[in-house]
């Protein structure tokens, strides 16, 4: 059978989990649906979201479950594999919001997939928390029923920029500074150089954009782009990929002998899979961001996280789980303080919400003005030849100091 | 200049690529007449056994090129044996050729799903960055390396179509089947050897791209649209010919850029086939008998 059906209280699906109380006026169980793309091109991140799913209502039901209205009321997550396929993503919501009639809704994972699925639940007025769509046109749709837990790409690029421009306030980096800006022809990569556009206008003088190029995804030859950026003599290589594209540039970057006082592949270079690739030298200086990382994970909700997902899957956690977690998370808290299932009722309380996080920044928003999307700072990491990836940015989680200019470009 | 340059050789290194790609689809067509589906199947299953042959036994992806030959050949031999042969020769099995071929594929990508996951997987050898050096310019090493491949494998082909009695019987039965069994040629055997010959060229266009890209059980979709492309443009069936279809569309995809945007230079390859197809439907070289 395609479709995967999992339910981690229970396999039997929802049908009660309406809105129909029982005589105290409280329902027995609320059921939340959900999909991921547990099989297809996206099943490895797929299954980190699950994880992050798993222990956020693990945790829940440990303590009895939400509290609505002064009652403990068990939460049953039932999941279905979606296949990283758009249109089952639709399908599948619909059959859980129309047929099994689940109370509320966690989304999938991809921007493609999200983009489609959030109609749904936008359509059938019921509240959709995702934390797997990052892309700004999702929340841009006036939808009013959609809540997305990552931040913005935009901000990736605004948070590497302030670390940036520390190191030229330092006197490490040129200013004004050249920057050479790749980005791979999706949502993902126009966010990515948005941030960077809009940090450079917002601080004139400080940066000169002298190569602004785009590229297809799975691409198997950047010779002519490469070509492009070395002709223009930027300080700063600064690029928005996808692991693919990101190993078949940077090897052919490295074996064009090119070098740059700072290089930066949006999100990638701290993965095993880059190391495994490049080599550790391949890698070495790169600057990444990312929405969480467990070096985060020293005090307080981060802490109690990491213990509590090391313990019950047995490896560290990384961003995906810790977004699935915080999706979950504040959709269980947007219940109880409804004290309700009444699905505008909590609609209302996400729109207004305003909650403790293990997100950089510590507090977990959905700002109306975005859309229902969280907006909050990355962390930027760098890999230091030793084989570690510092955060080094934000201050006020940093591990590690970072190093600029990359001290193996001579000349 | 030197830019020109750079981009000319790294045209010329993308095209040994392309050319590989594209010999096993461009056999199999030329001779069976049938666009095997299955070949961007069997160029990921075949990255993913350089893989696991780099992985467990630390064999370089160059040097597990001959098992690799071998390994899809006798798949090629047992995808024709067991499902092609069964498919009427002709126009009228054109439409089951297509279908059961892509139907090999989406088993062979879901046995890859099943086995290694989604998840990316890549081979670092020593050399994976290393570049040498040649007027001025700085060239990968492996890029060179699998342009040399290609270059070996397609005189290696030019010699077995043309030196041959073997590649004399392909060239035969390519041409007119019929005649060729009246002058005593097995033309079963032919096909049975020609199919196999060609999922063994798959199998290397596989290794060499472990080499260079990333890849996931989905990987091989665009090589079989560019495969299609190059076989197109270098005329249906003439091995030369798909070396050149290959350099035409390298050097359009690296020289676009200074026409229209990086991100539209993907999409060149597909606007010089329907030109093509509308202006010069015999391909550019215009052969249309395998040689």
């Amino acid at each position: 059978m395609a479709v995967l059906s999992l339910a981690l209280t229970g396999c039997i699906p929802g049908r009660d989990g309406d809105d129909s109380d029982s005589a105290s006026g409280t329902p027995d169980k609320i059921v939340i649906g959900a999909t991921l793309p547990l099989t297809g091109t996206e099943s490895k991140t797929g299954a980190r979201f699950k994880q992050g799913y798993e222990l956020a209502f693990e945790m829940e039901n440990a303590d009895g479950g939400i509290d609505v209205g002064g009652t403990k009321v068990p939460v049953e997550l039932q999941l279905l594999d979606d296949t990283t396929d758009q249109a089952k993503a639709v399908n599948l919501a619909q059959r859980l919001i129309t047929q099994d009639r689940v109370n509320f809704f966690l989304g999938t994972y991809s921007t493609a997939l999200v983009e489609a699925q959030s109609t749904v639940a936008e359509q059938n007025k019921i509240p959709y928390v995702t934390g797997g769509g990052a892309a700004t046109s999702i929340y841009a749709k006036g939808y009013t029923w959609v809540f997305g837990t990552l931040a913005p790409v935009a901000n990736l690029a605004t948070t590497e920029m302030e670390w940036i421009a520390e190191q030229q306030a330092a006197g490490a980096l040129p200013k004004p500074a050249k920057v050479a800006l790749v980005w791979e022809n999706t949502s993902h990569g126009k966010d990515f150089r948005k941030g960077v556009q809009d940090f450079a206008t917002a601080h004139p003088g400080s940066y000169e954009i002298v190569t602004d190029e785009s590229f297809a995804l799975d691409g198997k030859d950047f010779s002519a782009i490469l070509s492009t950026v070395r002709a223009a003599k930027a300080d700063l290589f600064m690029v928005d990929a996808h692991l693919p594209d990101f190993i078949t540039m940077q090897r052919q970057y490295l074996s064009s002998n090119m070098c740059h006082q700072l290089i930066t592949y949006g999100a990638r270079g701290t993965e095993s899979d880059a190391k495994t690739a490049l080599g550790q030298t391949g890698v070495d200086y790169i600057l990444s961001a990312v929405w969480w990382n467990k070096q985060q994970g020293n005090a307080g909700l981060n802490k109690e996280f990491v213990e509590k997902f090391t313990a019950m899957f047995g490896t560290a956690p990384e961003w995906y789980q810790a977004l699935g977690y915080e999706a979950a998370r504040s959709l269980f808290t947007a219940i109880a303080r409804a004290g309700t299932v009444d699905k505008a009722a909590v609609r209302d309380q996400l729109s207004a919400l305003d909650m403790d996080s293990i997100l950089p920044g510590g507090k977990l928003r959905y700002p109306a003005d975005k859309g229902g999307q969280a907006d909050y700072p990355f962390v930027v990491q760098q890999n230091l030849p030793d084989g570690s990836s510092p955060i080094i940015y934000p201050a006020e989680v940093a591990t590690g100091k970072g190093v600029a200019p990359n001290p193996t470009c001579h000349g | 200049m030197g830019e020109a340059f750079t981009l000319a050789v790294s045209a010329v290194l993308l095209a040994g690529f392309y050319s590989a790609m594209a010999y096993g689809l461009g056999l199999i067509y030329g001779v069976l007449r049938i666009v095997n589906l299955a070949h961007g199947g069997i160029i990921m299953a075949a990255a993913y056994l350089a893989w696991q042959l780099f992985d467990r036994f630390a064999i370089d992806p160059f040097l597990a090129i001959p098992i690799a030959l071998v390994v899809f050949f006798a798949v090629g031999v047992a995808i024709y044996l067991g499902l092609v042969r069964f498919i009427p020769r002709g126009p009228a099995g054109g439409v089951q050729s297509l279908l059961l071929l892509f139907g090999v594929w989406l088993v062979i990508r879901n046995a890859a799903y099943l086995l290694f996951s989604g998840n990316e997987q890549v081979i670092h050898t020593t050399y994976a960055t290393s570049s040498v050096s040649l007027l001025g310019g700085s060239f990968s090493v492996t890029r060179v390396a699998v342009f040399v491949v290609a270059l070996v494998t397609l005189l290696a082909l030019h010699l077995l179509l043309s030196r041959t009695f073997l590649g004399r019987s392909i060239r035969a039965v390519a041409q007119n089947p019929e005649s060729a069994t009246l002058v005593g040629i097995d033309v079963h055997r032919v096909y049975v050897i020609s199919f196999g010959l060609g999922t063994a060229l798959a199998g290397l266009a596989g290794v060499l791209a472990s080499t260079l890209f990333a890849f996931t059980p989905s990987f091989g979709a665009s090589e079989l649209l560019k495969s299609f492309v190059i076989i197109v443009l270098g005329g249906l069936g003439s091995v030369v010919g798909i070396a050149l279809g290959a350099l035409v569309l390298a050097a359009a995809e690296v020289f676009a850029v200074y026409v229209v945007p990086p991100y539209l230079t993907a999409a060149v390859g597909f606007v010089l086939l329907v030109v093509v197809l509308v202006l010069r439907p015999g391909g550019l070289f215009g052969q249309r008998v395998l040689r």
